[in-house]
């Protein structure tokens, strides 16, 4: 049961994060489905840091230097769908799409060309950071507490705050509902733009750091990060793009993602018998008839997927 | 003189060859931030790396292993292709058909199944896998006209869901030894596609059959369909302006189904003509979605969403994937293959810029043509 | 010397293949109000737009207060004091008005939004200047004319000076065109200036004390406005007198060709029905026409008649048969027209060729399709390029141009043409005339009357009262959903027709039988 709760609330941690950084990059007028890619990038940053500074350093350090790698990357990367999108007008559902490939080639890539480079038999994807990772749980009894979860609700409770009680976050949500109108009160819609997509590019780096230091201490990274970056986007809409939904919509999408980590630890749902396919693919499925229901009705950012032309009005 | 220079003009201006000139800039910036890579990681062998990926099959020196590689190379090219028309003519009705890649794991869920566990003929088999993958196509269109479900977002889960089904249908005809399906070839030769003795031209390449053929003409048939018929006319109206189409008595919700289970039919299609060539087994409990389906995305992009240039640009994708595996395993990976890919797909989303600019670069020319003419005239 | 506090000098704007803006001149006074005046297309938005930052003139200078200034966005506008109310308001619809008012020059405290002295000023603003709306309500809710008083609030919240009107009054009912023009009188007292752009000569007359005329591009001149008159600037803008009267014989009405009875449509946004309980008749060889004040229904119960919306209750009957529920297709085949309001919406598929456009409601017909399914091309083309002669569609290509790349006179004489060679029974046109030149309205005017005289029963949906007193034979006035009263032309003035449409007045208009 304690492993259930641990689960749900380690996956709900990544799930809110990185649906928070699409949710901002959509407020801006950006679709972001490229978190996925964006999520392995902010993995790899970590990792990269982790097993740079091993196990020697201060947890503080630790925590701060391999948070920092992870949403640096996540922004560099970000800054690709950026550009082109804002700048570019390029098709944003067709970016996303390749910053998701680009993310998964690059990671592969340079994890394999480092591994090469260290020893010239070992031609694995796997990055192991074991020893760094102990700096972000501590144990309370048989519950691991990771900084991470502490790290999600700040964030959530901060989006919260930027979105509804900020300058910059009615400016964020104008551009994304009627850029024009923004643009005629002096607002840089382009700014606004790259700021969303920079957050989300920060917010979505760091859940994937979350995502893989969440039970292993070491990531494979030819698998990617399973579909949480699309988990993500479902989240985000299930929450209609408002902080507090997401946070509830993602405790939920979490759940179900936990249970099929642990469902061998319920004796009921074991005498079920059902193939552990199911518990896999519950999330998903779940996504899908909740997409059913709320899209009728589905208040999206107007403007979004739309890229601004100034000359245009 | 004069004369010539409107002609050049007007050739440039040709939409076509606007694209065919973007695709080609595309391509060699995708290489050349490959060859970057490559000199990162490693600036002894990058030369001879991106060579190798370039060369693909002609990396044997005889004719008879070059060409029995090349028909290797053909055959996957076909099933991308089949990818790559899958995505643009669902893009022709304005819907992004990110789930090509689910649809392409149904149909080789289903041929396999129907092949390997049912010991069907190949025609049934691969029909099988044209019904299925339309069906989960059609689920989408279905979820898109009736509950305004973002065609992507459904998509995006479909994929899971498929490729979590499809794993576990093919477990009932899993080799006991192995994690894959078991060998069309022992188990069922009737399912094998027939080669019509299109495997001797490529030196008894048994894997190369009527497939390739078969995509060829799906390329052809989908460019009729779009280009000269009363339902590729419709198509088109819906996809670029759905309220005119409604507005003139198109049914938009049914004709956005049938586009989906179209484009659905063309993924599974795809996926049938790959896996009941033999070519490959499907490995039970991989993790993560077939790469086919997004390639298809990126053959699409590439090929200017015209089925006649995916053609071509499937051809050179699958030409480049299976060069990555002749790069020096010692210094790098096949996966800088996928790596270039991805970075082209980035690449064709400043198409639409590429072109705006050379117009408008086009449009201030001939303003100053015009202009110097006057000028000539009044003088 | 006058006191001027804006002057555009010699302003020439380019955009290729047309001059938008050659060497105009317009100088504003302090206090006054300054009238723009030109028909579509005379180049009023350019001139506004480089004003307001959004474009740079390709010559020309701009002096505020004597002094010359460069005005590179509208940030900078604004830092001058210049504001403007745009003719599509710039409002993000889910916010509130206070929200609205504020965004873009918004009082933080430690980066937190401070909306109460916020709401305090606009109060204030809106108590001194007679501009009552409520700051908390969301903009999605109120109506248009709130709408418009939340843009000049805005305006004023930043203590502009000069405050641009572009064509403020299309959207309002003649009662709100009142209290804005008060409104505008007020301001211009407490000394801002005003540019109004309008090609509403009735409003210029009543509000302006100068007048500016451009026309194709160029600067016609500048009148006092107590020195002329309506014939005057109607020449000027232009260039030739011409009469927007309609020569057309009385109506000799024939049998009902539509018949619609007791029809309710839902509306898209609130709960309330946008159409309530309409009913009317449409005879053959009539023209009826329907005026109000867009928002009142007119797009529903259009929706509603030709199928793009289901409706609610009620019975539609065309010919004597009952089309309530029959697909949009079938209607459009048995008799129906439909030249729709929204040309870019509906009307045509902007990607498509002229060609393809010109076929769009009859290219399943055996002419067009042979049974396999293939499209007859040939045909296509000469039928196109038969209908591109008859009805005199200009395009730089022919059969095969965009139809993005087409005018929109252009654009709307190929609607038309494709809505009247269908040889309807029923003509539905609704704003057929928006946005189009003198020329064009001239043309299509003629085209509707000629569709009456032969027989066809035409009904015309139009928000502009000149256009109603000309064509119409027979006129209902619709008010929220309901059709509040029906007169001929001749028994009612445009003053009367005013007070149905702003809801003031109205009379029992009995279901037909």
């Amino acid at each position: 049961m304690l492993l259930l709760i641990q689960y749900t609330l380690i996956f709900a941690s990544v799930l809110v994060l990185v649906a928070l950084g699409g949710c901002f990059s959509e407020h801006s007028g950006v679709i972001n489905i490229g978190l996925e890619g964006i999520m392995v990038i902010g993995a790899l940053g970590g990792a990269l840091m982790m097993k740079f500074l091993g196990g020697g350093a201060p947890a503080a350090v630790v925590i701060l230097l391999v948070v920092l790698s992870s949403v640096l990357s996540g922004i560099l990367c970000s800054l690709l769908l950026g550009v082109a999108a804002i700048h570019f007008k390029a098709d944003q559902t067709l970016l996303g799409t390749a910053l998701n490939l680009l993310g998964a080639a690059v990671a592969v890539v340079l994890v394999r060309a480092i591994n090469l480079s260290e020893d010239i038999d070992n031609v694995s994807s796997t990055i192991k950071y074991g020893e760094a990772k102990s700096a972000f749980i501590i144990r309370i009894g048989d519950f691991e507490f990771n900084w991470f979860m502490l790290i999600a609700f700040v964030v959530l409770i901060l989006s919260y705050i930027v979105l509804y009680k900020t300058k910059f976050g009615m400016r964020l949500y104008a551009c994304g509902e009627h850029p024009q109108a923004a643009d005629s009160v002096g607002i840089n819609v382009y700014k606004m733009r790259y700021a969303g997509v920079m957050i989300s590019g920060a917010l979505g780096g760091l859940g994937g750091l979350v995502y893989i230091t969440a039970g292993v201490s070491e990531w494979k990274f030819e698998n990617g990060v399973a579909g949480f970056g699309f988990l993500a986007l479902a989240v985000m809409i299930f929450g209609q793009w408002k902080p507090l939904n997401i946070g509830l919509a993602a405790l939920l999408f979490g759940f179900f993602r936990a249970l099929s980590n642990v469902y061998t630890g319920f004796d009921f749902l074991l005498s079920l018998k059902l193939p552990s396919v199911i518990y896999n693919m519950l999330p998903y499925i779940i996504s899908l008839i909740v997409l059913v229901f709320v899209s009728k009705k589905s208040r999206a950012p107007k403007a979004e997927g739309i890229p601004y032309d100034k000359g245009q009005r | 003189m004069n004369k010539e220079r409107t002609k050049k003009a007007s050739i440039l201006r040709n939409d076509g060859f606007q694209t065919t000139i973007s695709s080609i800039l595309c391509i060699l910036i995708g290489f050349l931030i490959g060859y970057i890579v490559l000199l990162i990681i490693n600036p002894k062998g990058a030369g001879d790396a991106i060579l190798a990926i370039m060369k693909n099959f002609l990396y044997y020196s005889s004719a008879v292993s070059a060409k029995k590689y090349l028909g290797t190379t053909l055959v996957k090219a076909s099933a991308l292709l089949m990818c790559a028309l899958s995505v643009l003519f669902a893009n022709k009705v304005g819907l992004f058909n990110i789930g090509v890649a689910g649809q392409y794991v149904v149909g080789a869920g289903a041929s396999l199944y129907f092949a390997v566990g049912l010991g069907m003929p190949w025609y049934v088999s691969l029909l099988a896998a044209i019904v299925f993958a339309a069906a989960l196509g059609g689920i989408s269109g279905f979820l898109k006209s009736y509950f305004n479900v973002n065609e992507v977002i459904s998509c995006i889960m479909l994929n899971w869901i498929s490729l979590y089904c499809v794993n576990m249908l093919l477990s009932t005809v899993k080799e006991s030894s192995t994690p894959y399906t078991k060998p069309l070839s022992s188990a069922n030769k009737d399912g094998l596609l027939p080669n019509l003795g299109l495997d001797k031209i490529f030196s008894n390449n048994k894997f190369v059959t009527i497939g390739v053929v078969l995509s060829v003409i799906a390329a052809i048939f989908v460019s009729i369909l779009l280009d000269k018929t009363k339902f590729g006319y419709e198509l088109k109206a819906t996809g670029m302006n759905k309220h005119a189409a409604k507005y003139c008595g198109m049914k938009e919700k049914r004709n956005i189904i049938i586009t989906m289970m179209i484009s659905g039919a063309l993924a599974g299609m795809g996926a049938g003509i790959f896996y009941l060539s033999g070519i490959e087994q499907w490995m039970i409990g991989q993790t993560s979605i077939p790469a086919m389906g997004f390639n298809g995305i990126a053959a699409a992009f590439l090929g200017g969403l015209n089925p006649i240039g995916a053609i071509f640009a499937s051809y050179f994708i699958q030409h480049i994937t299976s060069g990555g595996t002749y790069v020096d395993k010692t210094m790098y990976c096949t996966q800088i293959s996928d790596l270039m890919i991805a970075f082209i797909i980035y690449l064709c989303g400043f198409v639409f810029f590429f072109k705006l600019f050379l117009n408008k670069y086009l449009d201030k020319r001939d303003e100053k043509m015009a202009a110097k003419a006057r000028e000539g005239g009044e003088a | 010397m006058d006191n001027y506090a804006i002057e555009m000098l010699g302003i020439t704007k380019k955009f290729p293949g047309i001059i938008a803006n050659d060497n105009v001149t317009l100088q504003v006074k302090k206090g006054e109000i300054h009238a723009l005046l030109g028909e579509n297309g005379a180049g009023k938005s350019t001139l506004m737009s480089i004003l307001f930052g959004f474009y740079q003139p390709d010559g020309g200078e701009i002096r505020k207060d004597g002094r010359k200034i460069k005005i590179n966005n509208p940030n900078e506008a604004n830092a001058l004091g210049i504001g403007m109310v745009h003719q599509h308001f710039k409002l993000v619809e889910c916010f509130t008005v206070l929200d609205n008012i504020i965004l873009g020059a918004e009082t933080t405290k430690g980066g937190f939004l401070q909306k109460k002295e916020a709401k305090k000023k606009v109060l204030e603003l809106s108590e001194k200047y007679g501009l009552y709306v409520d700051p908390d309500a969301v903009i999605e809710n109120i109506t248009v004319g709130m709408q418009q008083r939340t843009e000049i609030l805005k305006m004023l919240y930043r203590d502009n000076e000069v405050l641009i009107f572009d064509e403020p009054t299309a959207v309002l009912t003649p009662q709100e065109i009142k209290e804005l023009m008060a409104v505008m009188k007020n301001l211009a007292a407490e000394g801002k200036s005003i540019l109004f752009i309008t090609h509403k000569l009735a409003e210029i007359m009543e509000v302006a004390d100068r007048c500016s005329v451009l026309r194709k591009g160029k600067y016609i001149g500048t009148v006092d406005v107590k020195d002329t008159t309506p014939e005057e600037l109607s020449a000027m803008m232009v260039g030739r007198n011409v009469s927007l009267v309609v020569e057309k014989k009385p109506s000799e009405p024939g049998d009902v060709v539509l018949d619609v009875k007791n029809m309710s449509v839902a509306s898209q946004r609130g709960k309330k029905d946008a159409v309530k309980n309409v009913s009317l008749q449409v005879r053959r060889g009539e023209i009826v026409c329907i005026a109000g004040i867009d928002g009142n229904g007119q797009t529903e119960f259009i929706y509603g008649l030709s199928g793009l919306e289901p409706v609610k209750s009620g019975m539609i009957m065309m010919n004597g048969k009952d089309i309530t529920r029959m697909p949009i297709r079938k209607r459009l085949t048995s008799g129906m027209s439909h030249i729709p309001e929204d040309r870019h919406k509906h009307g045509l598929v902007l990607d498509f060729s002229l060609e393809d456009n010109i076929v769009l409601q009859r290219y399943f017909e055996p002419q067009f399709t042979n049974k396999f399914g293939f499209l007859k091309r040939n045909s296509i083309r000469e039928y196109a390029n038969r209908l591109i002669k008859q009805y005199d569609v200009r395009s730089g290509q022919g059969p095969i141009t965009k139809a993005r790349d087409m005018s929109g006179g252009n654009q709307q004489k190929a609607i038309i043409a494709r809505e009247i060679d269908k040889n309807p029974e029923l003509l539905i046109a609704v704003q057929p005339t928006r946005g189009l030149d003198v020329g064009a309205v001239e043309y299509i005017h003629k085209q509707l009357v000629a569709q009456r005289d032969a027989g066809k029963g035409v009904l015309l949906v139009s928000f502009e009262l000149d256009e109603v007193m000309n064509l119409a034979d027979r006129i209902l006035v619709m008010y929220e959903g309901e059709i509040v009263g029906e007169f001929s032309p001749g028994q009612v003035s445009v003053e009367e027709l005013g007070l149905y449409m702003a809801g003031s007045k109205r009379m029992e208009v009995g279901a037909h039988e």
